[in-house]
């Protein structure tokens, strides 16, 4: 992630606008990017000051180029790199060793006379000679355990240097975020996700079911109704990336920055066509699920339609997204859990997430080689060995 | 017996707040001054800050209404050894002004003993005892500190060390990192330099603690932002003040200030004036044409305009001109052979700077990147004799405990109150009779010599002597 000092956001009324390179307006970023890319492969060995000059003197003749642009590109890039480190801290005992060779030379004069007959080329000679290395040697190690004088290891190769673009725009709006008292997303899908990634960052959440049956979630942090906690921002813009990944969302994050006395919104959604690093979580749980989903939905039986993963039990922090939901034309709902995979762990949290929502009624569908091992008593269980049977399922509901 | 109202009620630490589960609105009501407790739907219970903790603890065992209060997490400490020089006058002052409520502000200038006034509170407390730190050495030092005095290794927590101990040290980044977890472990807090506490973020290490008993120590309580004014919330009101005044020529020596105007090369000088010219030009342009036009908006407009970025360009240049002009060196040079024998402490304006002098000198610099040991060496290394000077940016700007050193260079650097007053008050450690003195070299003619005025306009300065060389 980048730091506030890279900062770019333009305000315009009460929204704020992270920095953005758009296809349109920069299309001149692209052989940029491919030059920026180009500079670190080829600068292997070099430091990365160096490294960050180089990308300085690509920008040197562009007109349209904040300096923090710049600077967000060189950490951008220096996260893709792997640098030396010295970490048996030569260059701290090479440092001890020459000031303590020097100090009973002190002071080192530009020119010797009487009274101090130190010069530094004689100073040089001296401590070169006490250490056994050269004195060009000692001038390049002595602070390179700096972190703006190491040395580029490795670089990631980006697969298309417009990624470099994409993580940008990304990257700005994490770092808008880090001003954010709270964040407010509008969801119609990818539900389960959402709460993942969010409970993933450690965030708080409110869920509130809208009329039209989508959901509408606010995230803040336990502090955050007392005091206006700006702690909490880092932990939205680590959930960014997740959020992109997802679909059928729209976001509001209300934004205070520093010294402002005034709030701010920044609103993005799923149409941004800003590119997540995170690849979406599209498949099904497991091939059972996909087909008993494809099967019923080819020809739906008396008047139930399938849903995936539409609705939320929730009971104070705890969540729970069944896999599906049978919608009748009534406006009837009926949960539908599938129930396959499993590990000790596994079956307990589920039993356990059961429990606490035992007062709503969850069709289950377990797979026969686990149901003896979890000790659940509902009527509402449909048994199955390769294959949900459609017939089984119509019949359940058929009780509702 | 009927139900009481408040059956299974529970008082819980979670995250740095503090939680009341099982109460109605009108309990509340009843019990708790207004505003106090917010009611948190999204776990069905009350929120408020740990920092509140002694007021609701107060209320909860005054109307005795059976909320459980199993949530404190300190105890109580026997130290093996207690080995405090006797206190001064104007600590066991300090001592007694806090101890009244042990809650509250000690302020008092750099090197009149802070540190002991400090352990002298952490062992009449003789409990669980939280000290932060500004920074890694100041958190180093204070373990040091207490190990000297208390023969107790403190736990520490930050520098990517995470030992919680009943006495613990950290620093204020790592305080508030952790204070969620680590809120009701310490009955006694310590803010070394607390005017950084008021900070947006960092105000959360004292909301987040539950600690009944707090002391900041500063020597600069107020903030250019007026944000001390939340101190009181946070800690307490001022309980003493000590000023600079009354104690120098008692526990500080007096010292002379010396201004060394430098020149800049005729290389620097035609450069300099070259980007002074261009700046002065633009700026003459802009302000014709908008006489609102100030440093703001040209900072704005320098992301889309290519000629603000350059004059955004030419005013870094000039500033880096000034604080690296090479006449500084040679300065440099005839100061160490008029003070050859004695320590010397460098501050610089600039990380560069101060790498620049290491290596010109081949004398030791303080930077952030140095270890724990390297600074250790250096910080013994000066007061033992075996290093002649130290170079360092704004690292030792505060509280860092430095050998007893007599002359002290500025070679640039930021003109404010507070810098002066804590760079001074390294110079100003007492030994004998001998008076401190402190060079300002400042490249003349520049906007270098109008911030040096200033730092000497500064309080920490009346009544000094100023003499140009």
């Amino acid at each position: 992630m980048l730091t506030r000092e890279h900062a770019i956001v333009a305000y315009e009324g009460d929204h704020a606008i992270p920095d953005r390179l758009t296809s349109q307006k920069h299309r001149h970023y692209l052989p940029l990017a491919a030059r920026m890319c180009a500079a670190y492969r080829e600068g292997k060995g070099q430091t990365r000051q160096s490294l960050h000059r180089a990308i300085e003197r690509i920008f040197a003749d562009e007109l349209d180029c904040p300096n923090r642009r710049v600077a967000a590109f060189c950490k951008l890039l220096d996260e893709s790199s792997e640098f030396i480190q010295d970490e048996k801290g030569n260059a701290a005992k090479l440092r001890q060793a020459v000031f303590s060779a020097a100090a009973p030379l002190h002071p080192l004069v530009t020119n010797a006379d009487p009274f101090f007959e130190n010069d530094m080329a004689t100073a040089h000679r001296v401590i070169s000679e006490t250490i056994g290395k050269s004195w060009p040697e000692i001038d390049d190690e002595l602070f390179s355990d700096l972190i703006e004088f190491q040395r580029m290891k490795t670089f990631a190769e980006l697969e298309d240097p417009k990624d470099l673009l994409s993580r940008y725009n990304v990257a700005q709006v994490q770092v808008a975020l880090f001003d954010a008292l709270r964040m407010t997303i509008w969801a119609s899908s990818d539900l389960k996700s959402i709460l993942r990634y969010a409970k993933l960052a450690r965030l708080m959440h409110r869920i509130e079911r809208l009329s039209d049956g989508t959901y509408r979630f606010d995230f803040d942090g336990p502090a955050s109704l007392l005091n206006r906690s700006h702690r909490y921002g880092v932990a939205m813009a680590r959930f960014l990336p997740g959020l992109l990944s997802c679909r059928g969302w729209k976001m509001r994050a209300i934004l205070q920055p520093a010294r402002w006395h005034r709030k701010v919104f920044l609103d993005l959604d799923d149409s941004s066509g800003l590119k997540s690093p995170v690849e979406p979580v599209s498949g099904f749980d497991s091939k059972v699920e996909e087909n008993f989903f494809h099967q019923w939905n080819a020809a739906p039986r008396m008047g139930w339609r399938l849903e995936r993963e539409s609705e939320i039990l929730h009971h104070g922090q705890k969540t729970f997204v069944p896999d599906f939901v049978f919608v009748h034309e009534d406006g009837r709902r009926v949960l539908f859990e599938v129930i396959g995979f499993w590990t000790p762990e596994y079956l307990q949290q589920k039993w356990e997430t059961l429990q606490l929502f035992q007062d709503k009624r969850i069709l289950l569908a377990i797979a026969k080689s686990i149901h003896a091992k979890l000790p659940i008593h509902t009527t509402s269980v449909v048994l199955y060995k390769t294959e949900i049977s459609v017939d089984e399922v119509v019949k359940q509901l058929v009780v509702s | 017996m009927s139900p009481s109202p408040f059956e299974q009620a529970r008082l819980d630490f979670d995250a740095g707040t503090l939680v009341l589960h099982g109460w109605s609105q009108e309990g509340i009501d009843r019990v708790f001054p207004h505003d106090l407790w917010h009611w948190d739907l999204r776990i069905q219970a009350f929120r408020t800050e740990a920092m509140h903790y002694p007021t609701v603890r107060a209320l909860l065992e005054k109307k005795s209404v059976g909320t459980l209060l199993a949530l404190e997490r300190w105890q109580s400490i026997c130290f093996a050894k207690n080995e405090l020089p006797e206190l001064r006058l104007e600590q066991v002052a300090a001592v007694e002004a806090w101890s009244r409520e042990r809650r509250g502000i000690i302020v008092m200038p750099t090197g009149t003993g802070k540190t002991e006034v400090a352990l002298r509170i952490i062992t009449d407390s003789s409990c669980s005892t939280l000290v932060v730190a500004p920074i890694r050495d100041l958190m180093y030092q204070w373990h040091r500190r207490i190990l000297r005095s208390l023969d107790y290794d403190a736990g520490i927590i930050g520098d990517n060390t995470y030992n919680v101990k009943a006495l613990s040290v950290t620093t204020y980044d790592s305080a508030c990192i952790h204070m969620p977890t680590l809120g009701n472990r310490f009955k006694l807090i310590i803010f070394d330099e607390c005017h950084h506490l008021p900070g947006r973020v960092r105000r959360d290490a004292a909301q987040m603690s539950m600690a009944p008993m707090r002391l900041g120590l500063t020597a600069t309580l107020e903030r250019a932002d007026g944000k001390h004014a939340d101190l009181e919330r946070l800690l307490g009101p001022v309980r003493y003040r000590l000023e600079i005044q009354q104690v120098r020529g008692k526990s500080l020596a007096d010292y002379d200030v010396f201004r060394v105007p430098v020149h800049l090369s005729e290389v620097e000088r035609e450069r300099y004036d070259r980007l002074a010219a261009e700046i002065q030009t633009y700026y003459f342009q802009r302000i014709q044409e908008d006489p609102s036009f100030d440093w703001e908006t040209l900072c704005a407009e320098s992301n889309s305009d290519p000629v603000s970025r350059r004059a955004l360009q030419s005013f870094r240049e000039k500033k880096s001109i000034e604080d690296r002009a090479e006449e500084k060196l040679r300065v440099l040079e005839d100061l160490f052979r008029l003070h050859q024998g004695s320590p010397i402490l460098v501050f610089t304006g600039s990380n560069a700077m101060a790498r620049e002098i290491s290596k010109r000198f081949l004398v030791p610099c303080l930077l952030s990147h140095c270890g724990k040991r390297e600074r250790l060496d250096y910080l013994e290394g000066l007061r033992d004799g075996r290093y002649p000077v130290l170079v360092a940016n704004r690292i030792l700007d505060e509280g860092v405990d430095l050998p007893e050193v007599k002359v002290a260079i500025i070679v640039g650097g930021m003109a404010s109150s507070k810098q002066a007053k804590q760079r001074l008050g390294r110079v100003l450690r007492k030994s004998g009779d001998s008076r401190a003195i402190l060079y300002e070299v400042v490249t003349s003619e520049t906007n270098e010599v109008i911030r040096s005025r200033k730092r000497r306009s500064s309080d920490a300065y009346t009544g000094t002597r100023h003499r140009r060389l």
